[in-house]
């Protein structure tokens, strides 16, 4: 059995003159979980409708165990499970009923749909609320259902389209434990969001989208290493005198910049050893006493805004 | 298959989930049925109508004739008489309490005999309407002729008001010169002999015993005869049962609330594929077919479901009865039940979305409605129209249903109607094949 699940390749998907998704290329291993990273209308939504079968794309092809998907009812749409954005829930109906009515599409039934409705609720803690309807569940609870259902028919990959959106933190958090507990059982995961901590914590390789494109496809350490960004060294200093001494700063080798607000000094450090030593060195000999120094290193928002040039949450 | 009947029985639990629904489907219809059934029914072959239409009379001559008038009238019940006068009956109409009122003018009584063969002298009775009650005047005008003709017959032929007769003949004779005077004396020795029989039957009726009888009632031995007689004969085809116009009421209206209700659920289909209930949907292994199938089955279930409840209803309470033939009728109900299913998603297909299905819908359904004979018979309705209701499937699932109760009418009977409806189902299904999107974005 091939380790590449999904391949995707080169997708397109216009809206009329709107070009959504533009030459999107990436493929998940077999256990793998990636983080879909991108703001809103980055592409992202549409890009999981094409990988799930939902829309048919206008370019390239996603193939899914290796052959690619052919028609509302080619049989491999059992190998995914959609956890889709919006809560696609029966109100009206209880927890089990929905999960049955759901099971059903896949052809489950009998002992099997019951065990596996069970199993479900169970896994998302939902199981002493079986019986209720679903319109009195909180949020956090329907969130929670939402990916007990795509976990019915056990599929080999989970695409989490946003499935925190609205959440409460406590709900959140039992989300992220099934997800990773789903990683544990070798699930591949593609998971969609534009809160890059749960990137972060839940993914072992981030693919960022912007205006319909692939612009990074790495890992996270990867994507840190081969950054542009610079470190970022916070000097607190114990008395500022005249700031002619900071254009000196910005001349030293491994300084790309230097930043003065009160007696808190932002060096921008290209080289960290070594220009950091030359930088401290310079202050000494300008007379200027350093209280403290903290390094931070550049984080996945700072890599998006420097490869986007926006901010994750600017939509 | 099983996610066919996955998608049945998830409608049916929606279904039995919404108590409006539940409302709309069984109770309202069955309600407004009722109230249909008694205020335009003609349940058990005695008139509901007759203790409904009120009319007013005006006595202005208060002569036996006139009362004669006036008691026939109100001894009829199909109307329900109030005696008044004039300005407080024109006052009633013009203010729409009462369709319409007679005024029989002072000398009526003396005017009616001699107005049967003098032109000149008329009697002018009034008839006072409301212009938009037309078929109540049609209906009183055509009950005004036997009625005055009894009246006239029963208390103007007397043997008095013959003489008088023949006393004003001879002496408009004297005055007739172009007339011989043989020919005066044979007319005059005519009219003299029955003079003489009408002075034998003075103070009495002209043909019968003394005016009054012994407990004071008229005497009823002559009347004037029309020259026909009728007789009513209800045409059912199978006489087992009495005609029962709930059973038309009830097909009406169960029909109106199953299409307005199967309307709302292709409503609500639209708005699930616009919350992303679609999304999930097509993430599994599920065909556009499949989908379509599913939901027409389980609204053509509902429907039946609301028909069968409506007509059961029907059948205890008010006594409706399947004359004809049960197949047929269950065989309607069914076509009736898929074909309003089909319509619904024909209209979500063509209306794209749900305010605009919901517009769309509500416009063709009461247009199918009003013309195909839910709410009105269509022998009302102006020709052009009745011609147009041969078009609309609400006609011949209506047509079908009261063949298949109060008609009475057989198996074969239904065959007719049951074809049209499934070539209305062909196409409907047709519409929505090609129409209806479910992509979700």
């Amino acid at each position: 059995m091939s380790d590449l699940l999904l391949d995707a390749q080169q997708l397109v998907k216009r809206f009329g003159p709107r070009t959504a998704v533009d030459g999107v290329s990436f493929s998940l291993r077999r256990g793998e979980a990636v983080g879909l990273l991108g703001p809103n209308g980055a592409g992202k939504t549409t890009t999981i409708s094409m990988l799930s079968g939902l829309l048919l794309p206008d370019g390239g092809e996603v193939r899914l165990g290796g052959q690619p998907i052919t028609g509302d009812t080619d049989p491999r749409k059992r190998l995914l499970g959609l956890v889709p954005q919006e809560l696609a829930l029966y109100e009206e109906l209880t927890a089990r009923d929905n999960l049955e009515f759901f099971g059903a599409l896949y052809d489950l039934a009998g002992a099997a749909l019951a065990t596996a409705a069970e199993s479900a609720l169970k896994f998302v803690g939902l199981a002493e609320r079986r019986g209720d309807k679903v319109k009195t569940f909180s949020g956090g609870m329907k969130r929670r259902l939402n990916l007990a259902v795509a976990l019915l028919h056990d599929p080999e990959l989970l695409l989490l389209d946003e499935p925190t959106v609205g959440v409460d933190p406590q709900s959140r958090n039992a989300i992220f434990d099934n997800v990773e507990e789903l990683r544990r059982r070798g699930k591949t995961i593609l998971y969609t969001t534009h809160y890059m901590e749960e990137v972060e914590r839940l993914c072992d390789r981030v693919i960022i989208m912007d205006h319909g494109r692939v612009v990074a496809d790495d890992t996270l350490s990867g994507l840190k290493q081969r950054r542009t960004h610079a470190d970022r060294v916070f000097c607190e200093l114990v008395e500022v005198r005249d700031g002619g001494w900071l254009a000196g700063l910005e001349g030293i080798a491994g300084i790309s910049r230097a930043e003065l607000a009160g007696t808190r000094l932002t060096l921008h450090v290209t080289d960290l050893h070594g220009g950091l030593s030359r930088a401290l060195e310079h202050l000494r000999r300008v007379d200027v006493v350093v209280a403290s120094v903290e390094s931070q290193s550049p984080s996945l928002e700072d890599i998006f805004l420097e490869l986007t040039g926006r901010s994750l949450r600017d939509g | 298959m099983r996610q066919l009947l996955a998608l049945i029985r998830l409608d049916l639990k929606l279904f039995l989930c919404d108590r409006r629904a539940l409302i709309m489907l069984f109770i309202v219809p069955i309600g407004l049925a009722s109230f249909m059934g008694s205020v335009f029914s003609n349940s058990g072959g005695k008139s509901s109508v007759g203790g409904g239409m009120g009319i007013l009379l005006v006595d202005q001559d208060e002569s036996a004739v006139s009362r004669g008038v006036v008691d026939a009238f109100a001894s009829d019940p199909t109307f329900r008489v109030t005696v008044t006068n004039e300005a407080a009956a024109r006052d009633m109409v013009l203010n729409g309490k009462r369709p319409l009122a007679l005024v029989l003018p002072a000398g009526f009584g003396a005017d009616a005999l001699p107005g049967l063969f003098d032109t000149n002298r008329k009697p002018v009775i009034t008839l006072l309407h409301d212009p938009s009650r037309n078929m109540e005047r049609s209906m009183v005008e055509g009950m005004l002729v036997p009625k005055v003709i009894q009246a006239v017959a029963q208390n103007g032929l007397s043997a008095d008001l013959g003489r008088d007769f023949i006393r004003r003949g001879l002496t408009n004779l004297d005055r007739a010169t172009q007339v011989g005077a043989h020919e005066q004396q044979l007319y005059r020795s005519m009219m003299e002999r029955a003079d003489e029989f009408l002075a034998t039957r003075t103070n009495r009726s002209l043909f019968g015993s003394a005016k009054g009888s012994t407990n004071g009632a008229p005497a009823k031995e002559f009347n004037l005869p029309l020259p026909f007689v009728t007789k009513a004969e209800a045409l059912v085809k199978n006489t087992k049962g009495e005609y029962n116009g709930y059973a038309h009421a009830f097909a009406g209206m169960s029909l109106q609330f199953v299409l307005m209700s199967l309307l709302e659920m292709s409503v609500g289909l639209l708005r699930e594929r616009e919350s992303g209930m679609f999304r999930r949907l097509r993430a599994a292994p599920l065909s556009r077919g499949t989908l379509l199938l599913g939901k027409g089955l389980s609204y053509a279930i509902i429907g039946l479901l609301s028909l069968g409840g409506c007509f059961a209803f029907s059948m205890v309470v008010f006594g409706v009865r399947i004359n004809g033939s049960w197949p047929g009728f269950l065989l309607c109900l069914v076509l009736t039940s898929l074909m309003s299913a089909a319509l619904g998603l024909a209209l979500a297909a063509l209306g794209r979305t749900p305010a605009g299905t919901r517009g769309i819908g509500i416009a063709v359904v009461l247009l199918l409605l009003m013309v195909g004979g839910a709410w009105v018979p269509t022998f009302i309705l102006p020709r052009w129209l009745q011609s147009a209701a041969l078009v609309t499937p609400t006609r011949w699932a209506l047509d079908s249903l009261d063949a298949m109760t109060w008609r009475g009418l057989g198996f074969e009977a239904a065959l007719g109607p049951v074809g049209v409806m499934l070539g209305f189902i062909a196409l409907f299904a047709t519409i929505t094949w090609l129409r209806f999107r479910w992509t979700a974005e």
